[in-house]
């Protein structure tokens, strides 16, 4: 019999996939705007639309630890993809509690705490990157949601830990 | 330490078969071979009235305590 919301799971995964490419083809991309930004620094400032100026160097910085900053994400976001392709996975198979999603949720809530340390880093670089004349503007906002949603799975993964192990009694009852 | 299940031992004397126990009893023959051999993780209290009533037995004569075995049922 097939699962209810089949196609949606199947949709999911195909979702998942594609952002699995998006992030790397993202990473990769930032690398080479690093790597530019350090080999040509005055074309980089020009095709960023940096204004010519005597202390340009420090946003030259700014914007190139950002852009390494970013790179650190990378790794975290592939973590957090992979592991929600491997509980979908579960999900079309039938059997999702399990201890195993427990620990895969625990390890995207620990991953996507990284990635909001990441943005809090992100934030004060930005914040302290300013010359006389300019400042780094990368449209950097603080908001409460994600950090929410780091508690909530840290709860959810010990709730799913917690009934996958009341399931796992359930099954050798007799 | 180790909980001995003895439902073969009272099967073997009331001379009747894990399927008949099955039919009087309405728990299904593989959830009874499971408890035969030992690998339940728990059993029910209407499971244990079943056997009790069917084997005309106590709990006490169903089930042992054994210190000096390993226990198996311990949480991963």
């Amino acid at each position: 019999m097939p699962l209810p919301y089949e196609n949606a799971l199947r949709a999911s995964r195909r979702v998942l996939r594609a952002l699995v490419v998006v992030n790397v083809v993202y990473g990769i991309a930032i690398a080479g705007l690093l790597a530019f930004s350090l080999i040509s620094e005055d074309f980089a400032m020009r095709a960023l639309g940096v204004a010519p100026a005597a202390d340009r160097e420090v946003m030259m910085r700014g914007m190139q630890l950002v852009a390494f900053i970013g790179i650190l994400a990378v790794p975290l976001i592939q973590v957090i993809l992979n592991r929600l392709l491997s509980i979908v996975d579960t999900v079309r198979a039938g059997d999702p509690f399990i201890i195993e999603n427990a620990r895969r949720l625990q390890t995207i809530a620990t991953m996507l705490l990284g990635t909001e340390v990441l943005h809090l880093i992100i934030g004060f670089v930005a914040a302290r990157t300013k010359s006389q004349v300019q400042q780094l503007d990368i449209d950097w906002s603080f908001s409460i949601a994600p950090w929410l949603a780091v508690l909530l799975l840290f709860v959810l993964a010990r709730v799913f830990e917690s009934g996958a192990r009341m399931r796992a009694d359930l099954e050798g009852t007799v | 330490m180790a909980i001995i299940v003895k439902l073969d031992d009272l099967l073997h004397a009331r001379r009747m078969t894990l399927t008949e126990l099955s039919e009087k009893v309405g728990v299904s023959l593989p959830n009874l071979s499971i408890l035969k051999t030992g690998k339940a993780r728990a059993i029910r209290f209407s499971t244990l009235h079943g056997i009790c009533e069917a084997l005309e037995c106590q709990p006490g004569d169903l089930l042992a305590f054994d210190p000096a075995e390993p226990n198996v049922h311990e949480e991963p």
